[in-house]
């Protein structure tokens, strides 16, 4: 039990959390309610677990991304590691120097100067007032606020304001790092900073868990991924295995979506290999068939899509068609398929042209999956993400 | 590394982890979290935050006086109104007795307590609150937000203390040789002030309603203590009750005594206050750490 283990050690055993399902609206009525039910020995009280019996051991320098949909406890999980909220009932055990890495915008003061305010977050998050002097440059350089750095945060971009919180939190020297959603922060320099940050400190040997919706870039930074679904661990193993679980359950749910009272319908869809083989293979002929079925006569365009594991697609092409009236078969050959090794979703939609541009016959919507046999991507340098699996025929020389 | 003794946990239907286990309906009742303080570690704690204490009062501090032309004079100033108030009405009108001290001195000195409890407590009641959102993403002992208010009341207190000594000059007399006895005083108007601001903070955050009720407090102290008379209006048989609920009447009576009247604080109230603030203090803060752990969950 009270074995010593080495900073950057994080154990939970047995954790669970639970909140108020009731706390909508205590108004001195529900209160006035709430009470005369406790006199009669009905607690009254409905709860709902976040959590449910987490058991992880990690270790130090290992970096962990922490995935699943809205609502799993993947904040939860993280704020109960970063001791500001508590476990209902488990032991959580964190080693070392905790740091977040997260945005402050809340402590910042607008009267104040960036300078002042730097110095503020440092106090916020443990650091020693000449700590924070001995990395001042590296802060201000890395929030890019130059010159600005004595003016009063108020008239900062808000831009400016974000990156002044985070960058603060970007110089601890922590044994465990926690990073919760920044990728929302900053344009698109401000993430690569930030990801390069995250690379650099856990090359220093820093244990990370990083929570966040933007699976390619956990992807980009941890080795683990530990898959939570509604309040449990339902996956713990290497980063890629972790991910295309979560994935495959995010597209099993787009399936289910049936679109209802429009023109067009999807009688039927194929993806086959044009080798006539069983399988598809990356960089190898695959057809495309689609069935549509409706009374719908005219010009209509028909979109085509591919995305793995996300709602946005890696590739659309689309092709104008004639409807007539009853079924309508349509094939698109792709000659060289370029996606490498996984499981994919076909997309597709129908708008119309003409009179009434634009209108909507099928809705963009997810037909099915098709797996894909091949090689598996090359992997990127680490904090380098890879926006979509595209896969690139080529030959080096020497 | 990760992911070599990782293990997959792949059941669609039943979500249940590998060999079968179940999870359970609930955690076992013996690891059902409890908060437990350790009086050293709460200390040890508190000595490391002493920069962030700091940090957080010098912010209000830079923060409240940047776009005011006035600037600190105006830690002065509300006292000094009052103090005017308190002498055309209490001293003209009412005709309260001090005997050789002048009044406008005598109330000065109750008015300076009583400013640096209701700025502590105004602040301190809504030091968590208006913190929220950072208190849910940063750790610190929570206890360190009332605290900074009150430091911050402190530096307004010292401000108050030094036109006192002007006040001093200004009506010839000099302060009496036992002022040592204001150190004792200090503590307990500490304590009891700290005691006040840990409830308020943390009630705040649990119920909204209590922010209305610190106008009516504020209101109402100022003539419920004995600021603009002295203690010894309280009923005789009554007093040591009020002292044990307010011990502020015995902090202010005692500055009084030592201060301008060249007396010794009487020991038996004195040590009531002190009593009850000790209660105040320990009490609010065992009150403010049990409920501390519920913040992340109601912000």
């Amino acid at each position: 039990m009270s074995r010593d283990y080495p900073p950057g050690t994080i154990r939970t055993q047995q954790v669970w959390k639970r909140f108020r399902a009731d706390q909508q609206r205590m108004l001195l009525r529900d209160r006035v309610e709430q009470a005369a039910r406790r006199l009669r020995g009905d607690r009254g009280e409905d709860w709902r677990w976040a959590l449910r019996d987490i058991n992880l051991h990690i270790e130090p320098g290992e970096s962990v991304g922490l995935i699943g949909s809205n609502g799993s406890g993947k904040s939860t999980l993280l704020k109960m590691l970063t001791r500001v909220m508590y476990p209902y009932a488990g032991i959580i055990d964190v080693r070392g120097r905790i740091g977040a890495l997260i945005e402050i915008r809340a402590g910042i003061h607008p009267d104040l100067t960036g300078r002042e305010n730097i110095y503020l977050f440092g106090a916020l998050l443990g650091l020693k007032r000449r700590e924070v002097a001995g990395r001042f440059d590296d802060i201000v350089e890395f929030a890019r606020l130059g010159g600005a750095i004595d003016r009063q945060v108020k008239f900062y971009s808000s831009g400016m304001q974000m990156r002044l919180g985070f960058a603060v939190a970007a110089y601890l020297e922590p044994h465990v790092l926690l990073v919760d959603e920044v990728l929302a922060v900053g344009d698109a320099v401000f993430q690569q900073r930030c990801l390069d940050r995250m690379r650099e400190v856990a090359e220093q040997g820093t244990t990370i868990v990083f929570v966040s919706h933007d699976l390619p870039a956990v992807q980009s930074i941890c080795r683990r991924g530990v898959w939570l679904e509604q309040g449990t661990v339902r996956v713990d193993a290497g980063i890629k295995d972790a991910l295309a679980g979560y994935r495959d359950s995010i597209e099993a749910q787009s399936e289910a979506s049936a679109r209802v009272g429009e023109p067009l319908a999807l009688l039927k869809y194929e993806v086959r290999a044009g080798s006539g083989e069983e399988t598809l293979h990356t960089d190898e002929p695959v057809t495309v068939e689609l069935t549509l079925a409706g009374d719908y006569r005219g010009d209509a365009t028909l979109h085509l899509g591919v995305s793995e594991g996300t709602s946005s697609p890696i590739f659309q092409i689309s092709h104008e068609i004639r409807l007539t009236g009853g079924d309508h078969r349509v094939a698109c050959v792709i000659p060289r398929l370029p996606l490498p090794r996984g499981r994919y979703t076909l997309w597709t939609g129908v708008y119309s042209i003409g009179k009434t541009d634009g209108g909507t016959l099928m809705s963009w919507h997810s037909a099915g999956q098709f797996d894909v046999f091949g090689p598996m991507l090359d992997t990127p340098p680490r904090a380098v993400v890879l926006a979509a699996p595209v896969f690139v025929p080529h030959q080096w020389e020497e | 590394m990760g992911g070599q003794r990782a293990q997959v946990i792949d059941d669609r239907e039943d979500r249940h982890p590998p060999g079968g286990v179940a999870i359970p309906d609930g955690p076992p009742p013996e690891l059902v979290f409890k908060r437990r303080l350790r009086p050293v570690q709460v200390a040890h704690e508190l000595w490391a935050a002493r920069e962030l204490v700091r940090a957080l009062a010098e912010r209000d501090l830079r923060a409240r006086y940047k776009q005011a032309v006035l600037g600190f004079a105006w830690a002065v100033l509300t006292p000094l109104a009052l103090c005017a108030i308190f002498t055309l009405v209490f001293h003209r009108a009412v005709k309260i007795e001090t005997g050789a001290v002048p009044y406008t001195l005598f109330a000065y000195v109750g008015l300076i307590v009583w400013q640096f409890f209701s700025n502590t407590m105004n602040q301190g009641a809504l030091s968590l609150a208006n913190n929220l959102s950072l208190l849910n993403k940063v750790y610190c002992p929570r206890e360190v937000f009332p605290l900074a208010t009150m430091l911050v009341a402190t530096v307004d207190m010292a401000i108050g203390v030094g036109v006192l000594g002007l006040m001093f000059l200004v009506f010839w007399t000099a302060p009496a040789a036992t002022f040592l006895w204001a150190l004792p005083l200090l503590l307990i108007q500490f304590a009891f002030t700290y005691g006040i601001a840990l409830i308020l903070s943390v009630a705040v955050v649990y119920l909204r309603d209590v922010r209305h009720l610190l106008p009516i407090i504020t209101q109402m102290g100022v003539f419920a203590t004995p600021v603009a008379y002295p203690l010894a209006k309280i009923p005789h048989r009554l007093q040591e009750i009020y002292v044990g609920v307010n011990p502020l009447g015995a902090v202010i009576e005692g500055y009084r005594k030592a201060l301008l009247y060249g007396e010794a604080p009487d020991g038996r109230m004195t040590l009531i206050a002190a009593a009850s603030s000790v209660v105040f203090l320990v009490g609010g803060y065992l009150f403010f750490k049990k409920l501390e752990t519920g913040i992340a969950d109601v912000a």
